[in-house]
C-alpha cells in the first residue's frame, strides 16, 4: 500500500438528530450534492457512487433495495457513473466502503468516487427499534434470550475495565463531558445546546449498571458524504486534499465471548498493534498527531482505544480525560465532533461522521472546533459488538 | 439501587404493544447446536469438542473452528465457572424483559475454557464480585426450553 495514494477532496453533512420528515433519500441526495459542490468537481466527473447500508429497512420503500438497484446516480444526475454498489460492516462501514472505493480507483475504471451515508431511525416505532437493537449487538441464540442488550454489553465491559484498571466512574463520565464540549462547537451535532458535568453524568438515570443514560449513545437521523480520488487527481483539482498515509485493521469476533482478547484490561493487546501498524506505514508516530479521532460509542471504548494510541500509558486514559487533556484546548484533542455520545449515533454513520470531521479538520474547515494548524491525525472506527478495529493516519500533506 | 420502574402495562398502552411484543425470545437451535439445548433440557451442560484436535467450540459451529473437522463429541462440563464481568440491567431493556428488572447479565468463564453470556441468579447484587466462583443452575423457561444460568457457589452471597 503506497503512502498517500488516495485522498478525500470534499465532504457534505446534514445535522444529526430527530428529523422524521427528512427521508433518508432526501439526506442522501442532499449530502451527495454538498460533497460534490465542496470538492469543486462537476457531478459528471463522478465515476462511481457507493452507498452505505441503512440500518433497519422499511418494506414499503426500502432505501437499501433502491440504492443497491442504482437509485442514487440517477437521482443526482451523475451521468459519468460507471459503478454503483452498497457496502456495509456496521460501525466499520466508513472503512469498508472506503476500501471498496480504493479498489475501484485502483482498477482504473473510475478516478473519482462519491460515497454516501443516510439514516432515518424515526420512521420506525420505538418497539421496532428496540427489537432491532436487541438483536443487532447480541447473539440471537446465545445472548438475546438472557435479556442482553447493546447497553448491557458496554456496561459489562465498563465494569470489567474499571475493576481491572482502577479507572473511576467519574473518569468514565469525563469522556462524555469531553465529547459534549466538542459537540457544543459543532453545528450538526445532536446535543450541542447544553454542557454537562461529571456530576450530572454520574447521577443521571441508571440504565445498565454502571452505565447511566448519559453514558449511552443516542440514535439520531443523519448522513454525510465524501468524494474520494487518487492523490494524483486530487492535487490537480483541489487546493487542500486530505491523504490517507497509513492504515491498520483487524477483526476479532461476532460474539464477545469469542473475542481474541479475554482480559478486559488487556484490550490494547488487540488494538495497539493495529494502531502501531497504521503509524509505521505512515512513517509517523503518536507524537506527530495533532488530533485523535476515536470512535467509541460508549465512553469505555474511547478509553480502550486511547490506551492503544501510544500517547498515554494503557489503563491511564481516564485520568488524562479527567484532566481535560482530550477536550477543546487540551494537549490531545480527541473525537472532535462529539462522537456518537454527543454528535448522535446515526447507525452506520458514526464512522462517516468521524471521517468527514477528520477531513474538515485537515482542510481547515472545522469552524469553531478547528484545531489550529492540524496537519496529521489518526482516525478510528469499528463495528458490531466491538467486532473489529481500524485506524487510518491522515494528513493534509505527504510527509517527506 | 432504586429502579424507579415504569410499569410494563403503562408502556404497553403508551406504545400500543400487543401481547406478542412481550413474549420473551427463546433460542432457536441450529443443526449444530441442537444437542446443547437437548442436554440443557435434561439439566446437563455440554460442550462441543472436536474429535480430531480436541478444540472446544462455544458457541458451537457447523464444524471445528480450529481444524474444520466434522467429527466431534458432546462432553459434559463441570458446571463450574468464574465471573469475568457483569452488568445490572435497570432500565431500557427489550419489553419482554421489563418485568424482570433489575437483572444481571454476565460474562462467565467456564472451567473448561469457553465463555458464556448468561444471567447471574440467586445473588445479592451488592455481593457480585469479579472472579467470584459460580455454578450452573437450570431455568426451565418453557416445557421445551431450559436456559443454563449461574449462581454464586458461596452461599453467603446468595440473595
Amino acid at each position: 500500500m503506497g503512502i498517500g495514494e488516495f485522498a478525500i477532496i470534499g465532504t457534505g453533512e446534514v445535522p444529526c438528530g430527530n428529523y422524521p420528515e427528512r427521508s433518508e433519500f432526501e439526506v442522501a441526495y442532499s449530502v451527495a450534492r454538498m460533497a460534490i459542490q465542496d470538492s469543486g468537481l462537476d457531478k459528471n466527473d463522478i465515476g462511481a457512487v457507493l452507498c452505505a447500508q441503512h440500518i433497519m429497512s422499511n418494506p414499503d420503500n426500502d432505501y437499501n433495495t433502491e440504492m443497491v438497484f442504482g437509485r442514487l446516480p440517477e437521482a443526482i444526475g451523475a451521468k459519468g457513473c460507471k459503478v454503483t454498489c452498497m457496502t456495509s460492516s456496521g460501525g466499520a462501514s466508513s472503512y469498508s466502503i472506503r476500501k471498496t472505493a480504493e479498489g475501484i480507483l485502483r482498477s482504473g475504471e473510475a478516478d473519482t468516487v462519491l460515497v454516501v451515508h443516510a439514516q432515518r431511525f424515526t420512521q420506525f416505532t420505538p418497539n421496532e427499534q428496540a427489537k432491532y437493537f436487541s438483536i443487532a449487538g447480541s447473539d440471537v441464540e446465545w445472548e438475546v434470550p438472557y435479556g442482553m442488550t447493546f447497553n448491557s454489553l458496554a456496561a459489562m465491559i465498563t465494569q470489567g475495565y474499571m475493576n481491572y484498571t482502577g479507572t473511576t466512574i467519574e473518569q468514565i463520565a469525563a469522556v462524555c463531558v469531553a465529547c459534549r464540549k466538542w459537540a457544543m462547537l459543532q453545528p450538526n451535532a445532536m446535543f450541542n445546546h447544553k454542557e454537562i458535568t461529571v456530576d450530572k453524568v454520574v447521577n443521571a438515570r441508571m440504565v445498565s449498571y454502571p452505565l447511566t443514560t448519559l453514558m449511552c449513545n443516542v440514535l439520531g437521523d443523519g448522513g454525510s458524504a465524501f468524494i474520494m480520488t487518487t492523490a494524483e487527481k486530487a492535487r490537480k483539482v483541489c487546493d487542500r486534499p486530505v491523504y490517507f498515509l497509513g492504515e491498520g485493521s483487524n477483526y476479532s469476533h461476532r460474539t464477545i465471548t469469542r473475542g481474541d482478547v479475554k482480559d478486559l484490561d488487556q484490550m490494547t493487546t488487540f488494538t495497539a498493534p493495529i494502531a502501531k501498524e497504521a503509524y509505521e506505514r505512515s512513517g509517523l508516530g503518536p507524537e506527530d498527531m495533532d488530533i485523535y479521532e476515536i470512535y467509541g460509542s460508549y465512553p469505555v471504548v474511547n478509553l480502550m482505544v486511547m490506551d492503544s494510541l501510544g500517547f498515554v500509558e494503557p489503563g491511564k486514559s481516564g485520568a488524562l480525560v479527567e484532566a481535560g487533556e482530550t477536550s477543546p484546548g487540551g494537549k490531545y484533542p480527541c473525537s472532535t465532533n462529539g462522537e456518537a455520545m454527543s454528535f448522535g449515533h446515526s447507525g452506520t454513520g458514526v464512522g462517516f461522521a468521524m471521517l468527514v470531521e477528520s477531513v474538515r479538520q485537515l482542510q481547515g474547515k472545522a469552524g469553531a472546533a478547528q484545531v489550529e494548524g492540524a496537519r496529521f491525525l489518526i482516525e478510528n472506527c469499528g463495528g458490531g459488538a466491538f467486532m473489529d478495529c481500524h485506524f487510518a493516519v491522515m494528513g493534509n500533506e505527504i510527509p517527506g | 439501587m432504586a429502579s424507579g420502574q415504569i410499569d410494563i402495562e403503562t408502556i404497553k398502552a403508551m406504545l400500543g404493544l400487543c401481547d406478542e411484543d412481550l413474549v420473551k425470545p427463546l433460542p432457536i437451535p441450529t443443526k449444530w447446536s441442537k444437542p446443547f439445548w437437548e442436554a440443557a433440557l435434561q439439566h446437563k451442560l455440554v460442550l462441543k469438542k472436536c474429535s480430531k484436535c480436541g478444540n472446544i467450540d462455544h458457541p458451537p459451529y457447523m464444524y471445528c473452528t480450529a481444524c474444520m473437522a466434522d467429527d466431534h463429541e458432546w462432553v459434559e462440563a463441570s458446571g463450574k465457572g468464574t465471573l469475568a464481568a457483569y452488568a445490572i440491567n435497570i432500565f431500557g431493556v427489550p419489553f419482554p424483559f421489563w418485568a424482570d428488572l433489575p437483572y444481571v447479565v454476565a460474562l462467565i468463564d467456564l472451567a473448561e475454557g469457553p465463555r458464556m453470556i448468561s444471567n447471574i441468579v440467586e445473588c445479592d447484587h451488592d455481593r457480585l464480585e469479579n472472579g467470584m466462583e459460580l455454578e450452573v443452575v437450570f431455568d426451565d423457561v418453557t416445557d421445551e426450553v431450559t436456559l443454563p444460568k449461574w449462581r454464586p457457589v458461596d452461599e453467603s452471597r446468595r440473595g
